[in-house]
């Protein structure tokens, strides 16, 4: 039976097949034709953008990556991201993984509504707060700087991370832990040497897309960096599109790469991506 | 064990604390507030009062909920069908689930580039498309009251990656021998389709909506780099007429929007939640 389920349905009729990928065909066309086009025009000179004649490149030209570059100076802002989102994930997934494990094995008063409580910034839509966070940015002295700002996108990416290795943890059997504690392992010991290996498919899931999340960040960026020389590249795009006019074919190649950082991770590290993604929803 | 688990939960304590405790009980306090981040004073339900009186804040309001009613009955559904497809296991499924996600994983501010691209009257995809096919093209698609908020729907609704992923991935959960049962009993594939399939795809579809919704009700880099709410606040959202306020120092009243924010994500999730039954298992 070719049913909806597992099989592989190896005969369909001519018919079932042309409705299934005209289906899939149209869906693709409509979600990606805008991406595709605008990436291809990474590859086109000024002029051809503005007049619009054509979906391929004519002339072919690099100029617009070399103009990304030299004249928006892009990988200074790609730095900045990198180092957002680098220093964010370890900030976050250090600070997950230590909270997620005693909230996981143990139990003591609070422990519930400290989960609860965690789990429940992960239902909140954030930019609500927008104003709030700003002040208690400002009043710690945090505003407009790269520190502050991998302190914040650490506590941003916290309760997302913290519910996806505490639900792995609670899946793992504790036996190795407690026979580890037996034989006089303290509790760091423990958590180091014998937990933090068992969470490392977890870690790297969640990394990916705490990483992704942050590259990816615009909200708060605009809200709490202002310097030239601390924006994101995300920033970078907003400021293209608003200068529309000028550098055109930097502003566009520019566009692409930037884009391309997460595509080119979730397709090496698609299983992760995916994994990660559904255990957040999932819980 | 006590001292060790402190320590091992302060760092996320710290992190969660300052950055999600401290700014909701400050928007919660400030909302009766008028505040400028300098100047503080107390004026009772005043805030929710001009807000309730504000026509441009029933029209972000209205915004709002139309881009996730666009979700809710047009992307997740999509979402749904090609998930269901693709189960189906067509020659080639693997290859464009993969195409399909990609736009997932790119930010709302490279998104904003492409689309103000695409919608060019001048030299964008979509009027040389429709000019290329004998149709009326250069409409301005963005800033056409008649377009706008349908135009800005468009960029979002064909991001279907995540609901195809999660409905795929509870499919291939459901046992093969319901399927066979069912059609030992004669049942047909749409029989199969309508009574088990998307029954047990309940729980997923609730989650797909419940994720999809947080996003909308906070919708921001879209609307703020594409069209900044124009035409005449046709596009504008919530949390943009929230930042709105922020931006001309009305810190309370700002605060006050975006608890309303905060009460319509809670009060939409909780109604999912019921809806779909969520977290009950039917199997």
């Amino acid at each position: 039976m070719n049913g909806i389920g597992n099989t592989t349905a190896q005969r369909r009729s001519v018919l079932a097949n042309v409705a299934i990928y005209g289906f899939l065909g149209a869906v693709v066309l409509l979600a990606l034709a805008p991406t595709a086009w605008v990436m291809l025009s990474s590859f086109k000179t000024g002029n051809q953008i503005f007049s619009g004649n054509g979906f391929w490149p004519s002339p072919f030209t690099f100029q617009g990556f070399i103009d990304a570059f030299t004249q928006i100076q892009l990988h200074e802002y790609m730095l900045n991201t990198l180092l957002y989102a680098g220093f964010g994930t370890v900030g976050a997934l250090g600070a997950a993984f230590l909270a997620a494990y005693p909230l996981a094995r143990f139990s003591f008063r609070g422990r519930n509504a400290l989960v609860a409580l965690f789990s429940l910034a992960l239902a909140l839509p954030l930019v609500g707060l927008a104003t709030p966070v700003f002040f208690v940015v400002r009043e710690l002295g945090m505003f407009d700087s790269r520190l502050g700002m991998v302190i914040f996108y650490s506590a941003l990416q916290f309760p997302f991370t913290f519910v996806v290795l505490r639900s792995f943890l609670v899946s793992t059997p504790p036996e190795l832990e407690e026979a580890a504690m037996i034989d006089g392992a303290g509790y760091f010991t423990t958590l180091f040497r014998i937990v933090l290996p068992l969470t490392r498919p977890a870690l790297a899931t969640v990394a990916v897309v705490a990483f992704v999340n942050i590259w990816n960040e615009f909200f708060f960026a605009n809200l709490l960096l202002v310097s030239e020389e601390n924006r994101n590249v995300q920033l970078v795009l907003a400021g293209f599109k608003s200068e529309f006019g000028f550098n055109v074919t930097g502003a566009v190649a520019g566009a692409t790469l930037v884009m391309m950082v997460p595509i080119c991770l979730f397709l090496i590290l698609q299983r992760q991506v995916i994994a990660g993604l559904t255990a957040g929803a999932v819980k | 064990m006590r001292g060790p688990i402190a320590v091992s939960l302060l760092p996320g304590l710290v992190l969660f604390g300052t950055f999600f405790m401290v700014p909701f009980l400050v928007l919660t306090g400030t909302a009766f507030a008028r505040w400028s981040g300098l100047d503080f004073a107390w004026v009772g339900i005043d805030n929710y009062q001009k807000m309730f009186q504000d026509p441009v804040f029933f029209k972000a309001m209205a915004n709002t909920l139309f881009y996730a009613a666009a979700s809710v009955f047009i992307q997740v559904p999509l979402g749904i069908g090609v998930g269901l497809v693709l189960a189906l296991r067509p020659r080639g499924w693997k290859t464009l689930r993969t195409i399909i996600f990609v736009p997932f994983v790119i930010s709302g501010a490279a998104y904003a580039l492409i689309f103000s691209m695409f919608y060019n009257p001048r030299a964008g995809l979509l009027n040389n498309a429709l000019g290329a096919l004998g149709l009326p093209g250069n409409r301005d698609w963005l800033f056409d009251t008649a377009t706008a908020r349908w135009a800005v729907a468009g960029t979002f609704v064909f991001i279907i990656g995540f609901v195809v992923v999660l409905v795929m991935a509870e499919i291939a959960s459901i046992p093969n021998e319901l399927y066979e049962a069912a059609s030992v009993d004669g049942a047909t594939t749409w029989q199969q389709l309508t009574r088990i399939t998307l029954p047990l795809l309940r729980n997923v579809i609730g989650t797909a909506i419940l994720i999809r919704l947080l996003v909308d009700i906070g919708m921001f880099d879209l609307v703020f780099i594409l069209t900044a709410g124009g035409p005449d606040d046709a596009t504008a959202t919530l949390a943009l007429y929230a930042y709105r306020a922020y931006l001309n120092g009305e810190w309370g009243y700002a605060n006050a929007v975006g608890s309303v924010i905060i009460v319509i994500g809670l009060v939409l999730i909780v109604t999912v939640r019921r809806v779909f039954r969520i977290g009950e298992r039917t199997l």
